[in-house]
């Protein structure tokens, strides 16, 4: 029977106790209270209920201060393609005065930084337009979603996001500087 | 303020550094050795001058450590080979080595004499802090280890006053606070806010910042009761413990705008001194009722020619063809005015990688510090 072993596929770091891969890495990180999709679909109905009464500051505020980290992959993406919504809905001249407000208020540093995560998670989905999440994201167990290959020829749509994403980064970094893209990077409560 | 002193060294990164008490000898570690420079009063340029004197070699890799006690002059190294040395002057000058014997299994990352300098504690990638001091009997210096709850890489270690209580940053995200007392070495400690009773490896505090980002280095405010730790999220955290056992009494963290910072020291128990990743040192004021960023130790002037030991081209004929390669015109000189743009801004051309006290004055606050980094520099800086 030890024939049939393949010595080289035992997962050898199972074995040890003292081993990473036996401990409960969540342990370490910031316990975020658990939002089942059926809470962030009400949250998305109120966002946009916002979004459609004009206040459009209002919304994208709305939607960052609830930011669902506890929520599952459907969830999350449910959640920024309602940010998504919002922020195509602001208008180039307004987004400087907007991310004033929000920056200055109390607790602003913290939004901007959510605020961030949802501009890099959407320009990591290269087509932010459809529902449905990429196929080709492979979610790693770091939290990080690795792109495999971007199709930025997804369409008019596709490319009418990402120039959204990018002219909201331009003068998010404007305001918040590099320290908020680095918190986007070491931070482990994914959007 | 006073200008800078820049002491370029060499082309190659600086993992640490370290001053003797009397400022005189300067420890860099440079790749695989432990360079000693030794001031001489004035060479050509306005300050003193650094020249190397001896080399300290038995590292047979990066070397990620150096230390100098204060008062008993022994240096100590530590190195990615996983092993550390204690070096001691001998009669004939030369630097004698002895092994510690560590037992760990992966890199040592960085380490520390305590303020009694009867032990010293080293970090490493194996999710341990050896605590090492010499056992007389044996004639040897050997460790005790850390091990809970440390779930990953310690990146730094620092040591409270009393030279029992020692902080430990990691990569797990986590600033911690230890006992680690040894008997026969070490007096018991007076009760203090972080704890009462310290058995070996009593963990005093554990605390967390926001994002979790991982944790770069700690520090112990002079008087000990506050820790300060900087992330990779690019915040200053300080935590003031109220008492054993108690959530603490205060934990402040500071987001800033900038690159993360790799080294924090306390100047005062009212102000902090951080550098990093973007290569200027930046001051933090404040007290257990709110922390915020005070201000940098660069000057303003933007591309002036004033800064010194800038004016000293590194590579100048290759940078004069290669601006001419690139942009057509000749390096500094040409049509946008004199500006040379290939330049930071900043004294350190490159991230900081360690911070140090140079000089305190006599009410105990740090008056002058240093700094090395990826660019070769030790810079001496005035508060």
């Amino acid at each position: 029977m030890a024939a049939n072993i393949n010595w080289r596929t035992i997962n050898i770091d199972a074995l040890d106790p003292e081993s990473a891969y036996n401990f409960d890495l969540t342990t370490l990180t910031p316990a975020v209270q658990p939002v089942s999709s059926s809470e962030v679909q009400t949250l998305s109905g109120q966002v946009r209920q916002l979004l459609r009464g004009g206040n459009a500051e209002g919304a994208l505020r709305g939607a960052l201060e609830n930011a669902p980290y506890g929520a599952d992959e459907q969830g999350k993406a449910m959640h920024l393609s309602v940010v998504t919504e919002v922020l195509g809905q602001i208008r180039q001249a307004e987004m400087t005065p907007l991310l004033q407000r929000m920056y200055q208020a109390e607790g602003g540093s913290e939004l901007c930084d959510t605020l961030m995560k949802y501009l890099y998670k959407g320009m990591g989905q290269g087509t932010p337009t459809s529902n449905s999440t990429p196929k080709n994201l492979t979610p790693q167990a770091t939290g990080f979603s690795q792109v495999g290959g971007r199709h930025f020829g997804g369409g008019e749509g596709g490319g009418q996001a990402m120039s959204v994403f990018l002219s909201w980064h331009e003068k998010l970094v404007e305001m918040v500087g590099p320290g908020s893209i680095v918190r986007v990077m070491s931070d482990r409560r994914t959007v | 303020m006073a200008a800078p002193e820049v002491h370029h060294l060499f082309h190659a990164p600086i993992a640490d550094h370290s001053f003797s008490a009397d400022r005189a000898t300067l420890a860099v570690a440079r790749d695989t050795t432990v360079e000693l420079y030794h001031r001489t009063p004035s060479g050509s340029g306005p300050g003193p001058t650094f020249r190397l004197q001896d080399e300290l070699r038995g590292h047979d890799k990066t070397i990620t450590g150096v230390d100098i006690a204060p008062r008993s002059g022994r240096i100590v190294t530590s190195s990615q080979d996983r092993n550390a040395y204690v070096w001691e002057p001998s009669a004939s000058g030369e630097w004698k080595p002895t092994l510690v014997l560590l037992r760990i299994n992966r890199a040592a990352t960085c380490v520390r004499w305590s303020p009694s300098e009867a032990k010293f504690a080293v970090g490493s990638g194996a999710r341990t802090i050896a605590v090492c001091y010499f056992e007389a009997d044996n004639d040897w210096w050997v460790s005790k280890h850390i091990k809970k709850p440390l779930r990953s890489t310690v990146t730094s270690v620092a040591w409270h006053p009393n030279s029992v209580l020692l902080a430990a940053g990691s990569t797990d995200g986590h600033a911690r606070v230890f006992s680690s007392f040894i008997k026969g070495t070490d007096e018991r400690p007076e009760a203090s806010a972080w704890g009462e009773r310290l058995p070996f490896n009593t963990v005093c505090g554990e605390y967390l910042n926001p994002t979790a980002g991982w944790v770069h280095d700690v520090a112990f405010s002079p008087s000990g009761a506050a820790l300060a730790f900087c992330a990779h999220d690019s915040s200053v955290t300080i935590v003031y413990p109220s008492g054993p056992e108690q959530p603490p009494q205060a934990v402040i963290s500071v987001s800033t705008q900038l690159l993360p910072f790799t080294s924090i020291l306390w100047s005062s128990e009212t102000e902090l001194v951080c550098a990093g990743y973007d290569c200027g040192v930046y001051r933090f004021a404040g007290s257990a009722d709110g922390w915020q960023l005070s201000g940098t130790l660069e000057k303003d002037e933007r591309g002036s020619a004033s800064r010194p030991g800038l004016e000293q081209r590194e590579e100048s004929a290759l940078n004069m063809f290669r601006s001419m390669d690139l942009k057509g015109r000749a390096g500094g000189g040409g049509s946008s005015g004199g500006v040379d743009d290939t330049k930071l801004k900043t004294v350190h051309q490159n991230s900081i990688s360690t911070l140090r006290a140079y000089e305190t004055d006599g009410e105990g606050r740090v008056a002058r510090i240093s700094t090395g980094g990826v660019d070769g520099r030790v810079v001496v800086w005035k508060l």
